[in-house]
């Protein structure tokens, strides 16, 4: 039952907002954060309850049915993290309607992440682009990328009905998610895994279909795009784990050369282009592309190192990327723009922000001792000890040209000399520094004690 | 005089229809000896009274299997479910009237109203050609006066059009079942399974021309031309009445005449025409929304999609794929509706309602309505959480099991495109748009009342898929 109290909790939530008969900040964020804070804590708690309701009988079995697997369980909580980080930060005019969207984007993610059914899956796999279209709408001033956003992922989104009625009518029942018994074959079964490949690659996003997320995230507001960029860029990779990698090894082992080149591909062509980018959102949005290429990697090399590195990571890359864009938010709002051609020399000013804005940096380009480090390794070790020798020199490299383009981003935002014309503004204020704290507490708990998510591999790498 | 040949019984199944039919001179009446200024409510009132209570009979013969008039009409399951979409659509489209039509010949409009169901439920249940065709005039031909029934020069021009084009489908469908009289020497839907007839070139003929007719009922592409036009002409509440009844009459006969009446090895070959114009109404249909300016005109595209879609829950020719198609006419029947119900509440006898310049901004106005707008285009669209959605995942499934992938594929891109046009709408009121559109029109209580329930029925169908079961056999 908590489990599924906490998938109904933040949409109750959202629903409340919307009924508030006032737009006040306060009370909106107030609640908002409550709320999300309340969810993270029921995650917390609920571990591996099991909820379900049987829905369909006919064509397929399928119902809704909710509880954590050991992975989804740290997605989970990380998403629970992100959000309440996310809403206690938020400065954003119309805050009422804003958090509500935050609250609805929370409630169809733990739905996508807690569910053991393909239906339900691909269900809430739709029902997670509404909240982040409307804010596209709602809240920024270009048009073309609310349909960029909606038209690919909503295409992507249909492939993975498709590949799930599919799925259904052969295997004769969608209530799978978990499951380890569960193995798809026959002359059906590759056009299956390629339109869940398809849709979960599009999410991801990998090069050559990425091309919605750089205008995504650059337009939608820092709030949101920690959330989005943090987490929602994990569903893709949770679907390869959970139900390509569960059941369709086969396949996925046999694609894996095309993953590991595309992978690959993402790597060093966002690391190549976070390097020129003068926009500090986008350097951040191309660093994701460059990292998550990193973790389907992995995944596609898919031995158990490699995957416990995946799973690291992925929990390293949802803490540091919603730390950078939240940070990346603060300063825009302070000085009015992100580009790093009129930034510089706030450090000086700013010395908490510079300090929160450090730590996330060095997380993100490997600092020992962080958790961007240790799954990096892991991955490392374990794709060449799998026999990749050249996808482990591409990582390599690329995990070199991270370290430059953060330290660029970093320089050009805090160090340097003071720009003249620049507004003076306060530092980061305690609700500020107390939204971002747990983020960073979390790279450091991660960086030295990663053991309860390197385990979470054990029941699924066989 | 002898005595009609005719039981109890038979005359017992037409009670739905009669009591609807009866309805409908009722009303005429009450309207001849008052004189009361509240005579929009009468007449509506009276008529959703008689349209629930063929509702309950209907309810009741459902799992009664009667073959009444010698076949002329059966009653069952798969009658009864028709018969209630139809009084659905009559009932919501009769509420919307009662928000929104002109107070003059309000109860001529609701008699027109009541006939026109009659027509079409009798379609529901018409197992012999003759029934058939007796079924879709009495539905059309009321239909043709109600488009026209608003002093607008765009309803007139809409009544004319409707009326010189279904009676080109009603003369190729006539032509059609003449030919099938030659080729079977019966009228009788049941009589067409003989095995004999696959070989006569006569009765595919007749058939090919049967179904063409139907195909411009349903508005297939390339049969469609009329219905933007005539959707667009007529008043609101007819636009949503026509926009169900007629689609639900003629697939309940489409659906009879080919799961039912079809010689064995016919079907494949005689109905792969159709699944292809089924297969390009998807995507044209979505693809001719994009270019709308009009919210009837929209919804008249999308309702050539979303045929396509039904159909494409038809061509396994499976009992399984019937009942996916009857849930996805339900469901379509409520987001259509609920749609329409929208356009109504912002809408007087100008119809303001129905153009989407209207629409810009209206989130900031009407803050609900605009929610509820959104929902039903999204469940249109077959997003979750709503009954499209469950609704596509049926359908695709269904047909991927039958072997029709490639439908299953034009429906996906269909449904990508079709995402394009609703989101249009949705943008349209959310964004920030230039032009505020005047002040928001006086509450609607009834138009609301009808959004509030079609809303919660999108929802409820999405987590109790409704998809009845004992609706066969079609015929006896």
């Amino acid at each position: 039952m908590l489990v599924l109290a906490s998938i109904l909790l933040p949409i109750a939530g959202a629903a409340l907002l919307s009924a508030l008969p006032r737009d006040d900040r306060n009370v909106s964020r107030a609640i908002g954060t409550l709320v999300a804070a309340a969810t993270f804590f029921m995650v917390l708690f609920a571990g591996n309850q099991e909820w379900s309701f049987r829905w369909l009988s006919r064509p397929f079995v399928a119902a809704f049915h909710f509880g954590a697997t050991p992975v989804s369980f740290w997605l989970s909580l990380m998403l629970a993290l992100c959000t309440v980080c996310a809403i206690a930060a938020t400065k954003l005019p119309r805050t009422r309607g804003f958090t509500a969207h935050m609250l609805m984007l929370e409630g169809s993610m733990l739905g996508l992440f807690l569910t053991r059914d393909l239906l339900t899956f691909a269900l809430f796999w739709d029902l997670m682009l509404i909240p982040v279209f409307f804010v596209l709408v709602g809240w920024s001033d270009r048009p073309a990328t609310a349909w960029r956003y909606l038209i690919y992922n909503f295409s992507a989104g249909l492939l993975l009905l498709l590949a799930t009625a599919a799925f259904g009518i052969i295997y004769g029942s969608t209530d799978v998610i978990g499951r380890s018994d569960v193995h798809l074959l026959g002359s059906w079964a590759p056009w299956i895994f390629a339109g869940f490949t398809v849709a979960f690659l599009v999410k991801t996003p990998v090069w050559p279909l990425h091309t919605w997320m750089p205008p995504t995230y650059a337009d939608l507001p820092a709030p949101m795009v920690a959330v989005v960029g943090a987490v929602q860029s994990k569903a893709g990779l949770y679907g390869f784990i959970a139900i390509a990698l569960a059941f369709m090894p086969d396949y996925l082992r046999q694609y894996s050369g095309l993953l590991i080149a595309l992978g690959a591909i993402s790597l060093v062509y966002g690391a190549a282009v976070a390097l020129v980018q003068q926009d500090a959102k986008r350097i951040v949005a191309y660093s994701s592309l460059s990292h998550l290429g990193l973790i389907l990697i992995a995944i596609a090399v898919g031995n158990t190192l490699a995957l416990q590195g995946a799973m690291v990571y992925i929990v390293a890359h949802g803490l540091f990327s919603a730390a950078l864009f939240m940070l990346v938010g603060y300063v825009e709002e302070r000085e009015g723009t992100r580009s790093l051609v009129r930034l510089g020399g706030l450090g000086k000013t700013n010395p908490r922000l510079a300090g929160a804005f450090c730590i996330a940096c060095l997380a993100a380009l490997g600092l020992p001792g962080l958790a961007g480090f240790v799954g990096e390794l892991i991955i490392l070790i374990g794709v060449y000890q799998a026999g990749y020798v050249w996808p482990a020199i591409v990582t390599l490299v690329s995990i070199v040209l991270a370290s430059a383009y953060f330290l660029r981003l970093y320089q050009g935002i805090m160090n340097g000399p003071e720009v003249e014309d620049l507004p003076v503004r306060h530092d980061l204020t305690w609700v500020e520094g107390l939204a971002v704290a747990p983020l960073l507490a979390g790279l450091v708990l991660v960086g030295v004690q990663p053991h309860a998510i390197l385990t979470a591999f054990a029941g699924i790498v066989k | 005089m002898t005595p009609l040949p005719f039981t109890l019984a038979d005359w017992s199944a037409l009670e739905p229809i009669a009591v609807v039919g009866v309805t409908g001179l009722v009303v005429l009446v009450v309207d001849l000896l008052s004189r009361s200024h509240s005579q929009r409510y009468v007449s509506i009132g009276i008529g959703a009274i008689g349209g629930i209570l063929a509702g309950v009979l209907a309810a009741h013969q459902f799992g009664h299997d009667h073959n009444a008039f010698f076949g002329g009409f059966m009653t069952g399951g798969f009658t009864s479910v028709f018969e209630e979409i139809v009084l659905l659509a009559l009932i919501g489209s009769l509420i919307l009237y009662g928000a929104i039509g002109p107070a003059e010949r309000i109860a001529g409009t609701t008699s027109l109203m009541l006939w026109s169901t009659c027509g079409a439920m009798l379609m529901a249940g018409a197992a012999n050609l003759m029934t058939i065709f007796l079924g879709l005039e009495l539905l059309s031909l009321a239909l043709y006066c109600l488009c026209g029934l608003v002093d607008r020069k765009t309803a007139r021009e809409s009544a004319l059009k409707y009326l010189i084009l279904s009676s080109t489908a009603s003369g190729f469908m006539l032509y059609g079942m003449a030919l099938l009289f030659g080729a079977t020497g019966s009228v009788m839907l049941a009589d067409f399974v003989s095995p004999a007839l696959a070989g006569s070139a006569l009765f595919w003929m007749g058939a090919g021309m049967f179904l063409i007719g139907l195909s411009f009922k349903l508005s297939l592409v390339p049969f469609h031309m009329w219905a933007p036009d005539v959707y667009e002409g007529a008043p609101l509440p007819v636009t949503a009445f026509m926009s169900v009844a007629t689609k639900a009459a003629t697939l309940a006969v489409f659906a009879r005449f080919i799961y039912a009446a079809l010689p064995s090895g016919v079907a494949e070959k005689l109905l792969l025409p159709i699944w292809i114009i089924a297969g390009i109404s998807m995507i044209a249909g979505n693809a001719g929304m994009l270019a709308q300016r009009d919210l009837k005109r929209l919804l008249a595209y999308s309702g050539i999609a979303q045929v396509g879609y039904i159909l494409t829950a038809l061509a396994g020719g499976t009992p399984l794929g019937l009942r996916y198609a009857i849930f996805y006419l339900t469901a379509y029947t409520f987001m259509n509706l609920g749609a329409f119900a929208v356009a109504a509440a912002l809408s007087d006898d100008g119809e303001q309602g129905s153009r989407l310049t209207n629409y810009e901004g209206l989130a900031r106005r009407r803050p609900w309505l605009a929610a509820a707008m959104t929902f039903f285009l999204l469940a249109l669209a077959g997003l979750p959480p709503t009954a499209g959605f469950l609704g596509k995942i049926l359908i695709l499934s269904s047909s991927v099991s039958a072997g029709y992938v490639w439908m299953a594929g034009l429906l996906i891109a269909g449904t990508a495109i079709s995402l394009y046009a609703y989101a249009k709408v949705i943008f349209a009121m959310y964004g920030r748009g230039r032009h505020d559109a005047r002040d928001a029109k006086p509450f609607v209580p009834l138009a609301w009342a009808s959004v509030a329930i079609c809303a919660v029925a999108v929802i409820a169908l999405t987590f109790y898929p409704l998809t009845p079961s004992n609706i066969l056999p079609l015929v006896k």
